[in-house]
């Protein structure tokens, strides 16, 4: 019998990776993970922590550009300016920060970190730099990348850093002046309101009828409205047909088009990184990601996927959710994955965040409906603070009152929507809500109200 | 004090009675343990004592009336009794009345449970769950439209938290188990047709079944519908055994033995079932396990007015014959008399039915369920067979033995039966043998 070195080897070390293998170390399992880069994978390096830390800045800068408006005088607007690689070493030093907040997570947990390529021999060995090791239990999360459509041109841009993804973004050496955004999902948006705050002259170009398809409706064109209004051009209904030094040559409305940019940012989507895992013959979806059940399990018998690589939810916290699930499983507990109150936050000006379903998909799925809807003008916080823009409508069944759906736009939606998830992980209902006693003056407060008038009126309006 | 008796479990999942008779009345003083009223459940009939001591203030159901556990059907004066140390048990070890939601209004389930027999009671405590079940609040709406009573429904939410999924999967399992309650409605239809083509001129009576009846009825369709039966036949010569039996009637006579061919023929049987102990078994399908059972309790099928009981002889591999025999008298006269208790209706291992005291010849015996095998056995009657090339006048007995198919093949039917002639023919042998 082979005597496996370690219970757990995780490919991997993004926010499902690391997370799965300190809750397998937690519950007793002997694990490794398995890092070709820097842990913390691309969320922490190159995503959602240094994406935030800029707009932070940039917002920032919006408000100081706003704040004579409020009576703050000896602000030169004709002075200010920005210093973009101090923005750069700003953001550098915060993702460090947490990155060797992992190191230290992995000493105090014991989880052995392996620096390398994982190279995939069978399902209980895995060779990096030469060395194998062996293990009764994998973990793939080894994430995405960005998907380069194959149209002409666009490969060899991407070559040439003409066509930059997100990672590259983040590392550029000044504002661009004129980008093209190719893409309008969370990600495009969210550069997007970056270099906008920033005094870029930016181009959406995209092929949906508009910004943020899978958001509720009144939302994304709240936001597209919003964007407009600053300057962005919205480009929707374009399909994109080659990268030159011309420029992007799209097709719109039956009319080819050319735009020209100093930078052409890339966010058409993700795939699933698969190197180094050809050996299992893994399972694939339709999408070319790997197919995994509820317990987070692939077609292999002690391998797991969880995060982008099975490409449920390109999303941080849904990645570290299926990491539990999966190293819980692994450690014989019963777990499994539910996606049904997944929260979704686009980092806008104004925020907007979901969960739940939209009236659409409340319909479609036969729901007998209340919408309620509460704007954040009628919300002293919210006044207080001048960032009145924004709403929230939750959306309930009517038979016992539950609250299916809540989609929020303000200022800071991405923490509001907290307890939105809280209520309906609890299966809660509109008059749970209304009898919670929230804090004044919160901009929460708009929750309360909402559901007030899920039942009845709400109070301040 | 006034104490309110609610009808105990006596357990075998029995969840009604009949009053039969009242062995109280009302202002009758009461001692704790005495019997207070004579119930028939769908077992056995069974006298209720009182677990506590007091003057009687009500009788809530008139003899022939049908009481659920949990009824509370008689209430006692307990002022009179002071009796500290059990205030005191109450107080620690609190009995507390498990309230559970039904669909129709609330069944207060007693948590006391006695035992059916007379002896006393044991006070047993059953452990409640008194503890607000976790639920989310759609939960609990919807167990409380659908009927469900949410504590019975085992959460899949984080900490076991009972979600309305969890609420739908439960009532969903619920309409399976009541599916074959529709056939019924469908047999009972078409009762209704045979009402109408009968009420030209013809009639018919409605006989509400008794519940031994039920019980009966119940345990045939599960044994004849779930065991395969096979049945073998065989003829026995038993001139021998009449002949050495004879010989000893007289004398055990005087000591009041009726010394019959049962229990020569369980011995034989017994014989047999240590020779081939699959007929002393259960299968146990849900894991695919045959239980054999090293000990030999028999099940004799005894007909009585009420109908058909089977009490059981225990550890029968540990008795004489002639213990046998006045066990048979004995627990064949309580069950006519109707004073055997439950216990002793309950955990055989192989039943016997003799048919033939009545007359029957061959028979076709329906396994007593979970059982594995039941032996049938007819009227002994002379017969001329073929001995030594003669023709003689025999006595034989003619036995069916039926098995379940699934667990035993038909040649260790053979086998059986021919352990039985071996031993039956020669009652030396079998003495030697048993």
């Amino acid at each position: 019998m082979i005597n496996l070195t370690y219970d757990v080897i995780v490919i991997g070390g993004g926010p499902g990776g690391y997370v799965a293998a300190i809750k397998a170390a937690q519950l007793g399992a002997k694990v490794a993970v398995v890092e070709k880069e820097r842990l913390g994978g691309v969320c922490l390096n190159w995503g959602c922590i240094p994406t935030k830390t800029l707009l932070h800045n940039a917002k920032l800068y919006k408000d100081i550009q706003k704040s004579g408006d409020l009576g703050i005088r000896g602000i030169d607007k004709e002075k200010l300016n920005i210093d973009w690689k101090s923005f750069i070493a700003h953001k550098d030093s915060v993702v460090d920060r947490l990155v060797s907040g992992i190191y230290m997570l992995f000493r105090k947990n014991k989880v052995d970190l392996i620096e390398g390529m994982a190279q995939i021999i069978d399902k209980t060995h895995v060779e990096v730099n030469g060395q194998t090791l062996e293990s009764k239990n994998l973990i793939i999360a080894t994430g995405a990348s960005e998907n380069i459509p194959d149209l002409p041109g666009l490969k060899d841009g991407f070559d040439k850093s003409l066509l930059l993804n997100s990672r590259a973004t983040l590392q550029i050496e000044e504002i661009p002046k004129e980008p093209v955004i190719l893409g309008g999902n969370v990600y495009a948006v969210e550069f997007a309101t970056l270099f906008n705050a920033l005094g870029s002259n930016i181009t959406m170009i995209f092929n949906s009828d508009g910004i943020l398809s899978t958001v509720e409706k009144e939302m994304s064109k709240t936001l597209e409205r919003q964007l407009k209004k600053d300057g962005v051009k919205i480009i929707a209904k374009a399909e994109i047909k080659s990268l030159s030094y011309e420029g992007i040559i799209a097709d719109v409305k039956g009319k080819e088009k050319i735009y020209k940019a100093d930078k052409y940012l890339l966010s058409l989507g993700i795939k699933p990184n698969l190197s180094g895992l050809e050996n299992l013959n893994l399972k694939l979806n339709s999408k070319g990601f790997v197919e995994t059940n509820e317990k987070m399990e692939t077609n292999i018998k002690g391998v797991y996927a969880i995060g982008d690589v099975n490409g449920k939810y390109p999303l941080a916290h849904v990645a570290s959710a299926e990491g539990i699930v999966a190293a819980e499983n692994i450690m014989s507990k019963v777990s499994k994955m539910n996606y049904n109150h997944v929260p979704l936050v686009a980092y806008t000006f104004p925020e907007i965040a979901s969960v739940g379903l939209t009236e659409e998909q409340a319909k479609e799925k036969g729901h007998d409906i209340t919408i309620s809807k509460f704007p954040l003008s009628a919300n002293g916080k919210a006044l207080s603070e001048d960032d009145t823009v924004g709403f929230i409508k939750i959306i309930s069944d009517n038979e016992y009152g539950e609250i299916i759906g809540t989609h929020i736009m303000a200022g800071n939606a991405s923490d509001m929507i907290s307890s939105a998830v809280a209520i309906m992980q609890l299966e809660g209902t509109v008059f749970d809500m209304a009898k919670t006693i929230l804090p004044h003056p919160t901009s929460s407060e708009i929750f309360m109200e909402a559901a007030f008038g899920a039942i009845d009126k709400p109070i301040h309006i | 004090m006034k104490y309110e008796y609610r009808f105990p479990d006596i357990g075998e999942g029995i969840h009604e009675g009949t009053i039969i008779k009242w062995l109280v009345d009302i202002g009758d003083n009461v001692n704790e343990g005495d019997s207070i009223a004579e119930v028939e459940t769908d077992k056995v009939t069974t006298e209720i004592p009182t677990p506590k001591s007091g003057k009687v203030l009500e009788l809530m159901a008139d003899a022939g009336d049908v009481i659920n556990v949990g009824e509370v059907f008689i209430t006692i004066d307990t002022s009179g009794e002071a009796d500290e140390t059990e205030a005191q048990v109450d107080e620690n070890e609190e009995i507390v009345e498990e309230e559970t939601a039904g669909v129709v209004g609330e069944v207060i389930v007693s948590s006391e449970e006695i035992p059916p027999s007379t002896e006393g009671i044991v006070s047993t405590k059953k452990a409640v769950n008194k503890k607000k079940i976790l639920a989310t609040p759609v939960a609990r709406a919807l167990a409380k439209d659908l009927g469900v009573d949410i504590n019975e429904v085992i959460g899949t939410g984080p900490g076991g938290r009972v979600m309305k999924e969890d609420i739908r999967n439960f009532k969903d399992s619920l309409s399976e188990i009541e599916e074959p309650k529709s056939k019924v409605d469908e047999v009972s239809s078409d009762f209704v047709k045979l009402e109408e083509e009968v009420s030209k001129g013809e009639s018919i009576t409605r006989v509400p079944l008794t519940r031994i009846r039920k019980t009966i009825a119940e345990k045939m369709t599960q044994s004849r519908f779930t065991i395969p039966h096979t049945t073998a036949m065989d003829e026995i010569d038993v001139s021998k055994l009449d002949d050495f039996r004879k010989k000893y009637k007289s004398i055990l006579k005087e000591e009041d033995v009726n010394l019959t061919y049962l229990p020569f023929i369980i011995k034989a049987a017994i014989t047999a079932l240590k020779i081939l102990p699959e007929f002393n078994a259960s299968l146990d399908e849900e894991n695919n396990e045959l239980i054999l059972k090293h000990f030999y309790h028999i099940g004799i099928a005894t007909d009585t007015e009420r109908g058909l009981m089977v009490p059981v002889i225990r550890n029968v591999d540990r008795k004489s014959i002639v213990e046998l025999a006045k066990a048979i008298v004995d627990l064949g006269t309580r069950a006519k008399e109707n004073k055997i208790d439950l216990s002793e209706l309950k955990g055989s291992t192989f039943s016997i039915t003799n048919y033939g005291s009545i007359g029957g010849y061959y028979g076709i015996p329906i396994i007593n369920y979970p059982e594995s095998a039941i032996l049938g056995l007819g009227r002994v009657v002379k017969k001329p067979i073929v001995r030594d090339d003669e023709i003689v006048i025999a006595k034989i007995l003619p036995v069916s033995l039926s098995y379940d198919h699934r667990i035993i093949d038909g040649a260790s039917g053979a086998r059986f039966l021919n352990i039985l002639r071996e031993l039956l023919t020669d009652p030396e042998l079998l003495l030697l043998k048993s």
